[in-house]
């Protein structure tokens, strides 16, 4: 698995797309992609909203790590395309804090199973682990 | 040594810095816990830090304000977990250095600085979600802000953990 990081609107997509000659076909966007999408495809696009959509489906913190391990489980050589979040003052909302938080402690466990972590910023990749 | 550790929210870089405190070597490790339990979150908060640090060997000493009023035996490897809230504690709480929080958190670290072997402290990165906040959260971020560029200055090492790996900003990487 490689995970791809950066702010939002970095081009990170294109960055992935640029180095792997793969096109948008191969790409499931973590929005609304189908659980055999999520298994399958090469790309998983806004990662970070899938914890998102898993989280607002399920609260429990369990649930959504366990769906998160099913799918690299299944598709270990995915690359993970994921906004990074967590730079910013604690969120009012409770849930927001619960989302920020949780998308920060599985996005360490993605880094640390990962063979290549990429940081994107301006379109600029470089590769901080790997 | 001084060292910085800074990162965003939920990126392991309190575990980061623990393991380079226990990695200083040091018989005497002293954790100075600055997040005051206002509630039941902030309470989870602590005892899952407390919980991730169990088998280290740190003794642990709570300075919600006033980091000056510490005082420290030889030999020590110091760890403060984190800026973010001594900052919040010395803006907000009664006995809070209030205008005056630059000032006193920095006197506070130079004191500790001084004192210590090792000084390593844990910060926060909270300044790009790009929202304008009211007059009171951006003094607040301002502070901040300001003592981590002051404390960077000082610092032997500044170290980013952007989701458990540390990129080194300033100072070599060991």
């Amino acid at each position: 698995m490689i995970f791809v990081i950066g702010g939002e609107y970095q081009g990170k997509l294109n960055y992935v797309l640029n180095l792997t000659k793969l096109k948008r076909e191969d790409m499931v966007d973590g929005v609304c992609g189908s659980e055999k999408e999520l298994e399958e495809k090469q790309i998983i696009y806004n990662f970070h909203l899938l914890i998102k959509r898993l989280l607002k489906k399920d609260e429990n913190i369990e649930f959504v790590e366990g769906k998160i391990k099913d799918i690299i489980q299944k598709n270990p050589e995915v690359i993970i395309i994921s906004n990074e979040i967590g730079y910013g003052v604690v969120p009012i909302d409770k849930f927001d804090r619960k989302y920020r938080e949780l998308a920060g402690r599985i996005s360490c466990e993605l880094a640390k199973e990962a063979k290549e972590v990429h940081r994107v910023i301006c379109g600029i990749g470089s590769i901080i682990k790997g | 040594m001084l060292m910085l550790v800074t990162g965003g929210s939920g990126s392991g870089k309190s575990e980061f810095a623990e393991n380079i405190a226990v990695s200083c070597g040091s018989d005497n490790l002293i954790y100075i816990a600055t997040m005051f339990p206002y509630d039941e979150e902030a309470f989870k908060k602590v005892e899952r830090h407390k919980i991730m640090r169990k088998d280290k060997n740190f003794s642990t000493m709570e300075c919600f304000t006033n980091l000056k009023k510490i005082s420290l035996p030889k030999g020590t490897t110091v760890l403060l977990d984190c800026m973010s809230n001594l900052v919040a504690n010395e803006m907000y709480q009664r006995d809070g250095a209030k205008e005056l929080t630059f000032e006193c958190v920095l006197d506070g670290v130079k004191s500790i600085k001084n004192e210590a072997d090792n000084f390593i402290i844990v910060t926060n990165e909270i300044f790009s979600d790009g929202i304008e906040y009211d007059v009171e959260t951006e003094k607040y971020l301002s502070n901040l802000g300001r003592i981590n560029e002051a404390i960077g200055n000082i610092a032997d090492k500044i170290v980013e953990v952007v989701y458990t790996i540390p990129i080194y900003q300033k100072g070599e990487k060991p």
